[in-house]
């Protein structure tokens, strides 16, 4: 089943990581798709769309996704499929410094 | 009325919450440390205080406390739908619609529960009737065709950064926008018209110096107990409405900028205004490295210069527009800067005390 990750940056905003010190959250979610996966992790933590996607499903300008190693090309298009080893990194960008 | 009993700064890094001790103002709490707190807005109908966040990375959010800073809930942010595009009047290429700043709070009337309105970047106005829970786009002023000629002013995008509901009936809104001038609405904002009459925009060709639309409104506000008095700080320099907005008139000649970011109306006083000077457009820094407070009691006939507790040498703060607030009382104001100054005065600006602390850079100042 893959598995995505997300950033300590991002898992303080949720809200069972809110307390203790920063550290990076990990699900196993049975998707087929990035899209799906992301799907299925919104479903769980629903105020954590808002923070990975812009109001248009676009990825953050400044928020990058790796898959097994490689950021995604097109962060309008998620339809990118994922093997049930997969692992998805969701981090900030460097560039939002 | 009572002395509201807290400051709050909203800072690069932060929230700060201040209170008055025996001898001095000094921050009480913090919230949201190291996140960017861009305004704070105060529901003066239920005491809850609405914190808006620009996370970068992640977005703009919002929270709300109903227990003065010591806890917050994260609430729904303003969102564009998919067939919103921004198009602005300046050349730029039209792009999608997505919230970039939450930059104006304003609370409904007492018959108006729950009801909040947001002014944002790129150029929407948004209401909750839920307080907070939901926001709709006020599609009456979005989809004016007019909006295609807005454009940004220190930003790429448009942006509504004033709110003014009139106290005698909370369907009346007042809006000003940087850069479109101002807009009405009589009808709780489904329908809009603008109403700028009288505004002089230097920086334009000379053919469209008195555009309505053209004009570069940095802040507007409203007096309580008279709302036909209205004053603006606009890039080219200060103007007075008496009319409610139905025409504008320029105070030229004040000393020693009419350029400036914010402006402050007392309360019950529509005569009696704040402003905070600097020397325009590329420069922004006070005139002479003199921080400077100028005021006027008789409707902008005359100003003061008020100086006593402010740098006076070498002091390069600037003052952004929601850096400047009046309280309740019309006694206390305060000023907070983009490079972290803070000062504040209980005597309507005839002295002027520093805060003992290093803040970061200021967004806004509020009294909660």
């Amino acid at each position: 089943m893959p598995r995505v990750v997300l950033a300590s940056a991002l898992s303080r905003w949720l809200p069972a990581y809110a307390a203790g010190a920063p550290r990076e959250a990990a699900f196993d979610i049975d998707a087929t798709d990035l899209h799906g996966l992301l799907d299925a992790l919104f479903a769980r933590h629903p105020n954590l769309r808002g923070y990975v996607l812009d109001e248009q499903g676009v990825v953050r300008h400044h928020v990058a996704i790796f898959v097994d190693g490689q950021a995604i090309r097109d962060k309008a298009n998620l339809r990118q499929p994922l093997a049930a080893s997969s692992e998805v990194y969701v981090m900030q960008a460097l560039s939002g410094g | 009325m009572n002395s509201p009993s807290h400051l709050l700064v909203s800072t690069r890094k932060g929230l700060f919450v201040l209170t008055r001790g025996a001898h001095a103002w000094q921050v009480e709490r913090t919230a949201f440390l190291g996140d960017k707190v861009t305004l704070t807005g105060v529901d003066r109908r239920d005491g809850s205080w609405y914190a808006a966040l620009d996370l970068g990375h992640f977005g703009c959010k919002l929270h709300r406390s109903t227990d003065q800073g010591r806890s917050w809930t994260e609430l729904a942010v303003p969102a564009y739908g998919p067939d919103d595009v921004v198009a602005v009047g300046d050349g730029k290429p039209d792009a999608p619609a997505t919230l970039k700043l939450i930059w104006a709070f304003a609370h409904g009337g007492e018959g108006e529960p729950g009801r909040l309105w947001l002014g944002t970047l790129p150029g929407g106005l948004f209401r909750s009737d839920d307080h907070g829970a939901s926001w709709r786009l006020m599609r009456g002023l979005w989809d004016r065709p007019e909006r295609k000629e807005w454009f940004g002013g220190g930003y790429d995008t448009p942006g509504i950064h004033s709110i003014c509901v009139d106290p005698r009936d909370a369907r009346r809104l007042l809006i000003a926008v940087s850069t479109a001038g101002v807009w009405r609405t009589d009808d709780g904002g489904e329908t809009w018209s603008i109403c700028a009459k009288g505004m002089r925009a230097e920086y334009m060709p000379p053919e469209r110096a008195y555009d309505e639309i053209a004009q570069d409104v940095h802040q507007m506000v409203q007096c309580a107990a008279a709302p036909e008095h209205l004053w603006v700080q606009h890039h080219n320099g200060i103007f007075r409405s008496t009319d409610g907005a139905r025409s504008w008139q320029e105070i030229e000649n004040v000393a020693p900028s009419v350029f400036g970011f914010a402006v402050a109306v007392h309360p019950t006083d529509p005569h009696r205004a704040w402003f905070v000077p600097a020397i325009k457009d590329q420069f922004r820094i006070p005139v002479d490295a003199q921080l400077v407070v100028t005021r006027t009691r008789d409707g902008g006939q005359t100003f003061d210069q008020l100086r006593h507790g402010l740098p006076q040498h070498h002091c390069y703060d600037l003052i952004y527009r929601h850096g400047l607030a009046i309280d309740a009382t019309g006694e206390r104001l305060a000023i907070g800067s983009t490079t972290g100054g803070l000062w504040i005065s209980e005597d309507q600006g005839d002295t002027w005390a520093a805060l003992d602390a290093r803040l970061p850079p200021v967004h806004a100042v509020g009294w909660g």
